[in-house]
């Protein structure tokens, strides 16, 4: 029995590392550091209390790079969940080439960022990018629209990239959830005369609600910890318009070196996402509590 | 009950794992902890050396990768026992790179390095002195304001491989089709290249993206070419002179009128492939410039010329700007500063060093006297077409100095240039519209402020 019990942890033991390493390690030093004056460049640091979270909540950086984080994820999340669903739906119903549409559908998901990023600044590109020029060549735009560096456009051009670039990961799993749908509850509802909005309404969001509401929660965290494809596009700019939280703390920690501080906004983060996930998962638990009676 | 918890741990997983993503790397490895063995360049003989080191360089562009790793390689064919591997990366990359890597104590043997990043080094404790190797060249050899960029109480601790000077390109066709004459004046340049912004072109791009420091050496220009500096007597930052103010107004203009909007968010790539492709009839750049038209457009190389950046009053003394004196440096971690500097000392050996500085002509000018002056150097045709923009390059590097050394080296010259707060304001001004004096003042208490934290 006690060897059974060793020969169980010995399974679990590389995973047990990884998780220590990777995430337990980085947690606690991130938390400790946004205690201290940690400087990048420098060895010596010491504890300085709660001093770097009065700097950061003082700072109206941080409240418009949260003001940002908070539309970016909201409008990201929302267009995913509609693209993502109307395609979903779509695709269930094409009888033909559904694969060849399938494959389609879910490029955008298959490139890794930094392709998609510099595909649309090239795209982009208000000099010799494709689409402001088709547009004034077309006769749409008298001159070329500032789509990445007029400080009304780039924020929403980068949800819309963002929006096209993650709808296929919504879709897909929509997709799989709708399959599971049994055909004789539509056959059902059909013959009680239920019109398509019902059968859909009664029918197919109760069997894909906690696919859906397991996709949001995920998707909340994604996006709101999305870094690469601002950083990349945009950088936070102009003028910060597209500064979000991650990069406000990427800027903190890797350009002004202040470690303790770019540590502390991310525990700020955490503690923020941990009430958000919190909410969610009490809502889906409540679902399926309905769902069991 | 039981799903409730399990809901909460998954909720505290996903959370922690957007912050594991922003955690110190936190292997804490002091580098004024850590044992540097002392080396003697030339010391050892040749056959004697033994070890591995890296090797971290920016020569990203195939020529010049091409000529550091046959020098590598020779050097290890020389020294069996001797293995360099060479990691390259961006200057913009390079400078993540070594800060972070210094947290964590995974920093090369050697590298090189930008001039003013170099005093931030030696601020840090990271760097190995190295008086030896730069006395076994020969000290003579190279220009005094050059060692002294990388020195610090009488230790010196980077050797500049390679000079090159920021000067004013121009397109000499454009000038000559459109009747005007090469601008002298920032105001001269900013009426021609008014003149010269129609028909898809544009007259002078403006870059201010926060991804890189263009707008910061742009200002630069500006203010030194008046005889002045962006940083006080005391290395405070001084964005507030009449002067800076006076050159963030002109930028802003230059923005306005004669620049693709999207350079708001332009890096140095951005900024120099329009020149490339024959987009922009002026640019602010190193030599550089002639390989990149040459690999882009090279219909357009017989057009391109360089000329002095331009003064505020026609008649005032010509001061100097920005030279570059790219360095190399010796790591305090490295277990074997013995085979770095030996391995340095083969790159300054004649036809290595010629072969090396062909890579880019024009663009690399010699960092050691006399090179200049030899048929090997001069036995290349790039170097003799661009007679003329190698003289102006010469001259600029002679009389400039490093991005904010004009006091001397200092730990603030790489703040300033590396937080990108310069660009900040320029967006701020040109995106909402901010008064440039609330901006500049704004931006001057930011920059202070930081350069407190590295005292």
């Amino acid at each position: 029995m006690g060897k059974k019990s060793y020969t169980r942890w010995l399974f679990v033991l590389p995973a047990i590392i990884i998780v220590i390493a990777l995430f337990i390690y980085p947690i606690c030093s991130s938390v400790v550091y946004s205690f201290t004056n940690k400087n990048l460049i420098k060895p010596a640091y010491k504890f300085i209390g709660f001093k770097n979270y009065v700097e950061v909540l003082k700072d109206s950086g941080f409240w418009l790079s949260f003001f940002h984080s908070l539309k970016w994820t909201v409008l990201s999340l929302i267009g995913q969940i509609v693209v993502g669903f109307t395609a979903a739906l779509a695709l269930k119903r094409i009888k033909v080439c559904k694969g060849v549409y399938k494959t389609l559908l879910i490029i955008p998901w298959a490139f890794p960022s930094i392709v998609i990023a510099f595909s649309w600044k090239w795209i982009l590109n208000g000099v010799y990018g494709f689409l402001p020029n088709v547009l004034v060549k077309l006769g749409l735009c008298q001159t070329a629209p500032q789509f990445l560096t007029s400080g009304t456009m780039a924020f929403i051009t980068l949800v819309m990239i963002n929006i096209w670039f993650d709808a296929p990961m919504i879709m897909v799993n929509v997709l799989s959830a709708l399959e599971t749908v049994p055909r004789d509850q539509y056959e059902a509802a059909q013959i009680d005369g239920a019109k398509p909005w019902q059968s859909f309404y009664y029918v197919t969001v109760p069997h894909i609600k906690m696919v859906v509401g397991l996709l949001v929660v995920l998707r909340t965290v994604w996006i709101f910890n999305n870094f690469d494809l601002i950083y990349l596009i945009t950088g936070g700019g102009p003028a910060g318009t597209t500064q979000t939280i991650p990069l406000y703390a990427y800027n903190m920690g890797w350009s002004t070196k202040l470690i303790g501080r770019s540590s502390a906004v991310t525990v700020l983060l955490f503690l923020f996402l941990m009430v958000i996930c919190g909410i969610y998962f009490a809502v889906i638990n409540k679902w399926e509590k309905e769902e069991s009676k | 009950m039981k799903k409730r918890y399990t809901s909460l741990i998954l909720a505290a997983a996903v959370s922690a794992a957007a912050l594991a993503g922003c955690g110190g790397s936190g292997t804490e490895a002091p580098a004024s902890s850590k044992t540097a063995e002392s080396g003697t360049a030339g010391q050892a003989d040749a056959g004697e050396l033994s070890g591995e080191i890296t090797f971290w360089h920016s020569f990203t562009q195939g020529p010049r990768l091409e000529t550091i790793q046959k020098a590598a390689d020779k050097f290890m064919a020389e020294n069996p026992d001797v293995k360099i591997t060479i990691e390259t990366f961006s200057w913009n990359d390079f400078y993540t790179k070594w800060t972070t890597g210094l947290a964590s104590g995974n920093v090369p043997d050697m590298s090189t390095a930008l001039p003013a990043q170099v005093a931030e080094m030696i601020n840090a404790d990271a760097l190995t002195p190295i008086n030896d190797l730069i006395d076994d060249i020969g000290r003579d050899r190279f220009a005094e304001t050059a060692i002294a960029e990388g020195s610090m109480d009488d230790n010196n601790y980077s050797v500049p491989l390679y000079r090159h000077a920021h000067v004013m390109w121009i397109r000499k066709d454009l000038l000559e089709q459109n009747g005007l004459e090469v601008p002298k004046t920032w105001d001269e340049l900013y009426e021609t290249a008014k003149t010269l912004t129609k028909d898809g072109m544009y007259g002078l791009s403006f870059p201010c993206g926060t991804n890189d420091f263009q707008a910061t050496f742009f200002l630069d220009f500006y203010v030194r070419s008046g005889g002045k500096s962006l940083l006080t007597d005391d290395l405070k930052a001084d964005l507030t002179s009449d002067l800076a103010i006076e050159g963030i107004k002109y930028w802003v203009k230059v923005y306005n009128d004669c620049s693709p909007k999207d350079s708001i968010n332009f890096d140095v790539l951005d900024q120099a492939t329009l020149y490339y492709q024959g987009k922009t009839a002026f640019d602010f750049n190193s030599g550089f410039q002639i390989s990149g038209v040459a690999a882009n457009s090279p219909d357009l190389l017989q057009y391109v010329d360089c000329y002095p950046i331009p003064k505020i009053d026609p008649g005032s003394e010509t001061q100097g700007i920005m030279t570059t004196n790219t360095p190399m440096v010796v790591w305090k971690a490295s277990k074997h500063p013995e085979i770095c500097k030996a391995f340095m000392k083969t790159l300054y050996d004649e036809e290595t060093y010629v072969e090396f500085l062909h890579a880019t002509p024009v663009g690399m000018l010699p960092a050691i006297k006399g090179i200049a002056d030899t048929d090997a150097y001069k036995n290349d045709e790039t170097i003799k077409q661009f007679a003329h923009a190698e003289e102006v390059l010469t001259e600029a590097a002679d009389i400039g100095t490093a991005f904010g050394y004009e006091h001397g080296p200092n730990v603030q010259a790489g703040i300033m240039q590396n937080n990108h707060v310069i660009e900040e304001m320029f967006q701020d001004i040109i995106t909402n519209g901010t008064d440039v004096e609330t901006a500049a003042k704004a931006a001057e208490d930011k920059l202070n402020a930081l350069f407190e934290t590295a005292q």
